[in-house]
């Protein structure tokens, strides 16, 4: 195989950047982890830190408020030298791990599964970047940056989700599942991502294999494989913590019962402090619900592209889940430039990119008004989450309207082009 | 943003006051039956001797301190033996406490209630090296008897709701986040039976304000409830109006080696007051300046003149009596107290023997061998009062440096982060100090170990930074769980001769529901004081120094709005959901289709109605013209 020399020189110049980075501004690292928009308290390299500290000391990191990491990460990162010291070893790991998701990124894109699946095949084919573009648009995407300096360690997720579906799309469909298995392992979330993938891994191989794909078998084998990795990886955290339930509790329930309101650029934290005792625990249900809604409605409407529904649900979960950060976004954005067809057939674009770019500048400025010169107060900060949970969505909705309409043309090609309405 | 202010009023809020009602709950009523009578009579007379061994002391020990200050120290000590104790003789023990401390199976209970600030530079080392103070506020501990850690905590709230009764202060309030048990802090000073299961638990409320209405509990506990003997000086308005002043509650249990138990009680009141504020009459307390013929002027300085003055330190120590500082005279002496065959006399005071002294006719004076310490034997007749005149200082009792200084501040601005800075300075030219350093944060406050640093500037006046294990010798922590318990952290350290040692580490401020705020929650948040318990040797008893407590600043929400918050977030959420549900539900049709598509639904066809109906009377109406 012949090494593709743009994708060296994108991988080769994300990797000098980062780097130049790190020994340009050797401050950059603490202060990006200290930001609530890069670390919260799921993802925080600070907390990470401070679980390692206790873990490496015999003391059970989650029998505190402060670390909900996956046990795994534990005695992976106390392999690696202590950061304080040596800083630079943990970076060049956070810098690897970012290089391979972008790898992951161009697979997915090499593919082409994104423009023509078994059940679709998108009008505007030739209007596409390949894979070491899209690679470049997420390594160079200054969320992705921030994310990786700051050490946060969504990154492990991101790679599983990514690994998943380049794993799918490329046939490998073990691989897929326990890739997601592991992503859902890490961060609870990623698993209501299964059906997208499981369904991404059933049309790869209704198309190639010769005689006809039986159903029920595909979807038990895959489900148990996603189970057993999901098992598995329990198994060897319960080995590792000791504690069974103190570490469920400490880590998924934590997801789930969102107890710790630290600011994040999501919905919850705000709306939770604010919350009358009495109703918490029923907004809590609703808010649950109501994002994993979205991934029964997208698999139904979207079955015929798989992939579109995973990066739908990804741009959900970065609006709409509990502890969301910048990392979030990036990756939704990191897979919009698969579908690079559809942007002619976006509408708000503008609209959405500059409720985007209005709240980065705005947010960290804000927040700054609200905590440390105390010329602001909470809602200035509660404020610009809004709005930048309200891009997101419209860049979602628009999103989406432009992949459905795409679809709609695959079936009336007589009428690419013309004005349309939804009734 | 708009605001809906009406929502302050709808928090259940709670004042420091509250605790007294509890005060009921756990009255014990007993009824006894005809056979339980009986008993009692038996055990009456069996267990009567046991009163021979119930005694009662009480002491003042006065101290004046440079720059106008006085150390009063009042200790009151009575012991019953542990018969009468179990059958509920009580004499000069009190009822009130004793059948609380039989009720929560507490073995041995320290309850202190502090206010200001021990000025160790002024003032020398503590009385009592320590062991009679509390930290800011309140703070109680106590070793409970149960056979598990589940059922220690649920006497220890018994106990907590109880003293709030007894002592109309917020003990109540001392919940799970509030309550530690500390490993090596403590140690009981009692003797206990081995076979005793005994848990200690230590709770703080470093925001609890120590009033009148604490010491009127305080002196009831008292044999002579503040009618006689050296408690009557105690008036509210001059020892809370002290520099430093804390009271404190200790039962224990004392053994000798046959068995024998007796239950001692030990209640002290120290307090430094400033001679000039104390002296300053009821009527007329507003500080006036010196009159200018009475100033004393430095007339070396150049613009000394009529109506310029560089006023001179005063080089006479100040006159004061008894009854100018505490407002009254001591009137007599408590009748209960033993007099006979101790050595302790009721009034003792630490002046330089030359100094000279005035006191009520029919006194006895001691003077001791220490050359500054001085007894008096009091007329139980006569109320006493004592008064020392004006004097130049010649010579004054020395004090001893304190073994260690330490002090901690929170460092760091911003409502999002912040460190700690613990600072031990150890005097001594010669030997090392090892000490315990124990700290309870609540939860809200959350620490990063890993971040622990130390610095240390020895003799040569170097900072240097160290390995914080270098020091710490041994560390206990306890990590905090949110909304469940606080941080918990002992240190063993040490610190080297003549040197500095900094402490600092890094801690996140938690952002709470805004029901968890206080009214004022601008103000902040109270850290308890840290302990710190120097171990000077194995017989010796300890040291302790705490430092003061810790305002806290928290981040704050709006709390006018959570109305508007939850109608705005709701609006983003529902745009969401709605857009993309409607996007993902609707069909995909042209434009000129949804025009005939629109004909054919339910809406389509009354609007075509509607038309049709105003086609037909638009026409008729033209027919009629």
């Amino acid at each position: 195989m012949a090494i593709d020399q743009r994708k060296v020189a994108v991988f080769a110049g994300a990797f000098v950047l980062r780097l130049v980075l790190v020994f340009l501004f050797p401050s950059l690292p603490d202060l990006l982890t200290g930001r609530v928009e890069v670390s919260t308290p799921v993802n925080s390299f600070k907390r990470l830190q401070e679980g390692l500290f206790l873990y490496t000391r015999n003391v059970s990191p989650y029998d505190g408020g402060v670390f909900h990491q996956a046990p795994l990460l534990l005695p992976l990162f106390a392999l690696l030298p202590d950061v304080t010291q040596y800083p630079l070893p943990t970076a060049l790991f956070f810098f690897g791990v970012d290089l391979v998701n972008a790898y992951a990124l161009s697979t997915i894109s090499d593919s082409g599964q994104s423009v023509k699946s078994r059940l679709h095949s998108a009008m505007r084919k030739h209007i596409r970047w390949d894979g070491a573009s899209v690679a470049a648009w997420f390594l160079f995407n200054p969320f992705t940056i921030a994310t990786c300096l700051a050490r946060s360690t969504s990154v492990f997720t991101t790679s599983g989700i990514l690994f998943a579906v380049s794993n799918a799309v490329e046939g490998n469909s073990i691989n897929a599942m326990l890739a997601i298995g592991f992503a859902s392992y890490l961060s609870l979330y990623p698993a209501l991502l299964f059906v997208p993938v499981l369904l991404l891994c059933y049309d790869f191989h209704a198309e190639k294999s010769k005689q006809s794909l039986n159903t029920t078998v595909f979807v038990l084998q895959h489900t148990a494989i996603f189970l057993g990795s999901l098992t598995g990886l329990l198994a060897i955290s319960c080995l590792i913590t000791g504690n069974f339930w103190e570490f469920m509790s400490a880590t998924y329930g934590f997801h789930l019962l969102v107890p710790d309101l630290t600011p994040n650029v999501g919905l919850w934290w705000y709306f939770f402090i604010e919350m009358f005792d009495s109703f918490r625990a029923f907004f809590l249900g609703v808010f649950w619900l109501h994002l994993a809604s979205y991934a029964g409605g997208l698999t139904f409407r979207l079955r015929r592209q798989p992939l579109f529904i995973v990066s739908s649900l990804l741009g959900v979960f970065a609006i709409f889940k509990p502890y969301p950060s910048i990392s979030d976004a990036s990756l939704y954005l990191a897979l919009l430039p698969l579908y690079r067809h559809l942007f002619p057939l976006m509408r708000y674009t503008f609209f959405a990119i500059s409720a985007l770019l209005y709240s980065s500048l705005l947010g960290p400025a804000f927040y700054h008004l609200w905590i440390y010169a105390g010329s602001g107060n909470a809602n200035f900060f509660y404020a610009i989450t809004l709005v930048w949970s309200l891009g997101l969505s419209i860049l979602l909705a628009d999103f989406l309207f432009a992949g459905l309409r795409d679809e709609w043309e695959q079936d009336h090609p007589e009428a690419q082009g013309k004005e349309v309405k939804q009734v | 943003m708009s605001d809906v202010p009406f929502i302050l009023a709808l928090q259940p809020r709670t004042s420091h006051g509250l605790g007294a009602q509890t005060k009921l709950r756990h009255e014990v009523m007993t009824v006894l039956s005809l056979f339980s009578l009986l008993w009692a009579c038996i055990v009456f007379l069996w267990s009567a001797p046991a009163f021979a061994s119930s005694d009662y002391h009480e002491q003042l020990f006065l101290q004046p301190f440079p720059q106008s200050s006085l150390l009063a120290s009042f200790n009151f000590r009575s012991n019953t033996s542990q018969a009468s104790f179990d059958n509920q003789h009580f004499r000069y023990f009190p009822r009130a406490l004793g059948q609380i401390l039989q009720h929560a199976n507490t073995k041995e209970l320290h309850l202190r209630f502090t206010t200001g600030r021990w000025d160790a530079d002024s003032w020398g080392p503590r009385p009592w090296n320590g062991s009679k103070e509390g930290g800011t506020g309140v703070e109680l501990w106590a070793w409970i008897d149960a056979p598990n850690d589940d059922e220690a905590f649920a006497k220890w709230i018994t106990l907590t709701q109880s003293l709030s009764g007894l002592f109309c202060a917020s003990l109540n309030f001392v919940d799970s986040t509030k309550t530690t048990r500390p490993v090596v802090s403590f140690e009981p000073t009692g003797d206990h039976p081995e076979s005793s299961n005994l848990h200690l638990l230590h709770g703080a409320l470093p925001g609890e304000v120590v009033c009148t209405e604490n010491l009127t509990p305080f002196l009831k506990l008292l044999p002579c409830k503040g009618k006689t003997g050296i408690s009557t000086l105690f008036d509210g308005h001059k020892l809370f109006d002290a520099a430093w002043q804390s009271m404190s509650v200790d039962v224990r249990p004392i053994c000798t080696r046959q068995g024998d138990c007796t239950i001692q009680i030990e209640q002290t009141v120290d307090m430094v007051l400033d001679i000039e504020r104390s002296k300053r009459p009821r009527s007329n307390p507003i500080p006036r300046p010196v009159p200018n013929e009475q100033l004393v002027c430095d007339t070396s300085k150049p613009y000394n003149s009529e109506d310029t003055c560089y006023p001179l330190e005063k080089v006479t120590e100040k006159d004061w009596s008894l009854s100018e500082v505490f407002g009254r005279p001591l009137n007599g002496i408590c009748p209960l107290a033993d007099s006979d065959g101790s050595a302790e006399y009721p009034v003792c005071i630490r002046v330089p023997h030359e100094r000279g002294i005035f006191y009520t006719e029919g006194t006895k004076e001691f003077k001791l061998d220490d050359g500054f310490t001085r007894c008096f034997d009091l007329d139980p007749s006569k109320p006493f009062d004592l008064a020392i005149p004006e004097q130049p200082i010649n010579i004054q009792a020395p004090l001893d440096e304190p073994i260690l200084h330490a002090e901690r501040t929170i460092v760091g601005h911003g409502q999002e982060r912040g460190g700690m800075r613990i600072i031990f300075e150890n005097p001594s030219p010669t030997a090392a100090v090892d000490f315990i350093y124990f700290e309870s944060l609540p939860w809200f406050l959350r620490p990063y170990i890993h971040t622990l640093q130390a610095t240390i500037t020895g003799r040569d006046g170097l900072r240097r930074e160290i390995p914080a294990s270098d020091l710490v010798s041994e560390t206990i922590f306890r990590p905090a769980i949110d909304r469940e318990r606080g941080t918990q952290l002992e240190l063993a350290l040490s610190v080297p001769a003549a040197s500095t040692v900094t402490l600092t580490y890094d801690f996140e401020k938690a952002i709470l529901r805004y029901t968890e705020y206080p009214p004022d929650a601008n103000r902040g948040f109270n850290v308890a004081p840290a302990v710190i318990r120097i171990l000077n040797g194995v017989d010796s008893s300890p040291i302790y120094i705490r430092s003061t407590s810790l305002l806290l600043p928290l981040p704050t929400p709006d709390f006018s709005m959570p109305y508007n918050v939850i109608i705005l977030t709701s609006t983003v959420i529902a745009l969401g959901f709605g857009t993309i549900f409607n996007i993902l539900v609707r069909r995909v049709v042209l434009v000129e289709e949804a025009e005939a598509l629109g004909s054919q639904t339910i809406k389509g066809r009354i609007l075509g109605k509607v038309l049709a109906l105003r086609g037909k009377f638009g026409r008729k109406e033209t027919k009629v013209e």
